[in-house]
């Protein structure tokens, strides 16, 4: 009863910027009284009749807006007089609120349903959020309907019709509600934003209750069914993988390659599937009511989750350690000189394949004379040829090739670095490079490398285009050194000169015959396997590693499937 | 019913007046003051004071000291302010214009 009648007290005085110090007064004049009572009558508790005595000698608050617009009253009775019924004021309506109350306060302001208002300012608010800043002002700016007043000023209701007895009395309410308005357009800005943090918990508090349910509720089922869509999506991943194999996914080789693969994508599947179903059960048996997770089940499931996690960790792990140490080795290859000391760099973009792919594709029947053209965009094997182009000290031109690989051991790299070649092809002046490291047994990759060190002699000719030198390391300026800085094509190729400096083009040091183009393209037409002298880096090294055949059967298998299938 | 707005009326109007001239006399305590003001019959119940001391204190007129007590909390005993007692004279004055005012007119009648 006390306390009712102290809510009622700090409510009443809520309004003024004293309330603090008026009710701790009051708070303390009523401890005071009671000890009062309790020593008077040598009692040890207080009872309801005590509490009512002292609230009668405090006081109603009723009592109070009497006593308050006292100081006041000369200005402030005036208008009370003449202030009819139907006067409106702009209140926030604490009574018929969906957040704030702005809506309903503005709709009784205008005497109209708070449903349209509300409509028209959620247009507002979708409508680039202009809706929502409008809101929180309003929220701020406009006062809260506190007093009984108040929500009668708010909408404008007649006096009488509020039960109170039609007479001083209730005007001087009235007087006390203006009063309060006084207060309130008095407060400083900071209790304002005080109310309104306040107010903003609560009514989120009251929103989320009620039309927040159902918009969580929204949220959780989109949720779910982006869980489900997840789960559906990679069961189809992983059965297409597990099916059709590598080659219609652009995934890199080496992920393919790993002999346990097959359980590393179960162990990613579970590793995936398991929260995202334990996120659909949680959120559906939360919005629906559905019976969740039992304990014995989510611990099955966790134990699962985790023992997938081990193993994915495991493999990632033994994959990384395929890597651990590098090894490497060089060889020296010398290049016949021509007569005219001029060399045409190219790319060289036959497919190259291992004898079991030759075999499996029956290259010597299906594609007899045909060239299979190599395809750079969709292969994922490394790009791992770097040319360097050097000053030889020789007459003639020397390919240094270096291999390098990583591996589990020192041994496993260099293991590594020998079951790949690389395949120079010199057609009389014309080196044909190719674009890849060749490996001789399929496998994963471990960073094969192979750095080529081209030597050529001093003042020998070397012809580059565009396509080439994207592999020079060394790059060359090959727009520049065209006749007259004309436009050229990829393919188009121009002279550099080997000076002692390195590379420089031919235009810039003399004035050179034209670059024998057409000798160019007839070798590149040329299909007799007879020219080609295939060099192999394979030749000069003991074969411990490699099966003998295959170093054989690759250069073998290139003068079959030479061909070109097409020409740019 | 004119006749209680009236009454009311004139009751507050002197109200502050009669607040400043109790708390005149010396230091005193709320519900003293509130026992003087029943004593003079202005006021009926003491939560009526407290707002209108704040008001009071918050206008400088008044000020005031804690004292403790024997029984229960600390209380606030009031004073007037250097501003309060100017404030008190020029009402002084006015009440004695308005005594006069009053006086004078009541002798015209009967």
């Amino acid at each position: 009863m006390l306390k009712e009648y102290m809510t009622e007290v700090k409510r009443h005085f809520f309004n003024s910027a004293d309330s603090l110090e008026i009710t701790t007064d009051i708070e303390n004049r009523i401890a005071e009284m009671f000890t009062d009572i309790l020593a008077r009558e040598n009692r040890q508790a207080i009872i309801d009749q005590d509490v009512q005595a002292v609230t009668a000698q405090m006081g109603s608050v009723k009592d109070f807006e009497y006593a308050e617009d006292e100081g006041t009253a000369t200005f402030a009775q005036e208008p009370a007089y003449n202030m009819g019924t139907n006067t409106r004021r702009l209140f926030r309506d604490p009574d018929d609120h969906l957040i704030g109350g702005v809506c309903a306060g503005i709709a009784n302001y205008f005497d109209v349903k708070p449903v349209w208002v509300r409509l028209l300012f959620a247009m507002a608010f979708l409508g680039a959020g202009a809706g929502f800043f409008v809101y929180v002002l309003l929220w701020i700016i406009v006062p809260k309907a506190i007093s009984r007043a108040d929500k009668m000023a708010m909408k404008g209701e007649p006096l009488d019709l509020q039960g109170f007895k039609r007479n001083f009395e209730a005007e001087l309410n009235m007087v006390g509600g203006r009063l309060a308005d006084i207060h309130h357009e008095a407060r400083p800005l900071i209790y304002k934003t005080r109310d309104f943090v306040g107010d903003f918990f609560h009514h989120l508090r009251v929103f989320l209750s009620g039309a927040g349910k159902i918009i969580i509720k929204l949220l959780g089922l989109a949720i779910i069914l982006a869980c489900v869509a997840g789960i559906i999506a990679l069961i189809v991943t992983l059965v297409g993988t597990m099916a059709f194999g590598t080659n219609n996914f652009s995934l890199p080789d080496n992920f393919f390659n790993y002999p346990y693969i097959n359980q590393v994508r179960v162990a990613v599947g579970i590793l995936v599937l398991i929260p995202l179903t334990v996120i659909i059960v949680v959120i559906s048996s939360a919005i629906f009511n559905t019976t969740g997770i039992n304990r014995s089940a989510g611990f099955t499931l966790l134990i699962i989750w985790i023992s997938a996690l081990a193993m994915v960790a495991y493999h990632a792990s033994q994959a990384l350690a395929e890597f651990r140490d590098s090894a490497g080795f060089t060889q020296t290859i010398n290049l016949k000189a021509t007569p005219n000391q001029t060399y045409y760099l190219e790319l060289n973009d036959v497919m190259f394949l291992t004898p079991q792919d030759s075999a499996r594709l029956d290259i010597k029947n299906k594609f007899k004379d045909l060239i299979l053209t190599d395809k750079d965009e969709d292969d994922f094997t490394p790009r791992s040829v770097r040319i360097n182009i050097e000053k030889s000290d020789v007459p003639y031109p020397v390919l240094v090739e270096e291999f390098t690989a990583r591996g589990r051991t020192y041994e496993q790299a260099l293991n590594h670095a020998r079951n790949t070649r690389y395949i120079l092809t010199q057609q009389d002046s014309v080196l044909k490079f190719d674009t890849k490291l060749r490996r001789l047994q399929a496998g994963q990759w471990h960073n094969e490398e192979v750095k080529l060190t081209l030597r050529i002699p001093l003042k020998a000719t070397v012809m580059v285009n565009d396509k080439v030198n994207e592999y020079i390391s060394n790059y060359l300026d090959v727009g520049a050194c065209f006749p007259r800085h004309r436009d050229h094509s990829r393919t188009e190729m121009a002279p550099f000169i080997m000076t002692t400096e390195g590379l420089q083009c031919k235009l810039d040091s003399a004035v050179t015959a034209v670059p024998n183009e057409d000798n160019n393209k007839d070798n590149n037409t040329n299909e007799t396997a007879t020219t080609v002298d295939t060099v192999s880096t394979m030749t000069k090294v003991d074969t411990v590693y490699i099966d003998s055949t295959i170093t054989k059967a690759a250069p073998a298998k290139k003068t079959v499937i030479i061909r070109r299938l097409h020409k740019k | 019913m004119i006749v209680e707005n009236t009454q009311t009326q004139m009751r507050k109007g002197i109200l502050e007046y009669c607040i400043l001239c109790v708390i005149a006399k010396g230091e005193i305590y709320a519900s003293d003051i509130i026992a003087e003001l029943k004593k003079a019959q202005l006021l009926v119940v003491e939560g009526t004071l407290y707002p209108l001391l704040t008001r009071l204190k918050n206008n400088g007129l008044l000020s005031y000291n804690w004292v403790e007590s024997t029984s229960g909390p600390p209380r606030k005993y009031y004073m007037l302010s250097a501003d309060g007692r100017q404030v008190l004279e020029q009402l002084d004055k006015t009440w004695q214009e308005l005594a006069f005012a009053v006086q004078t007119s009541i002798e015209g009648r009967k």
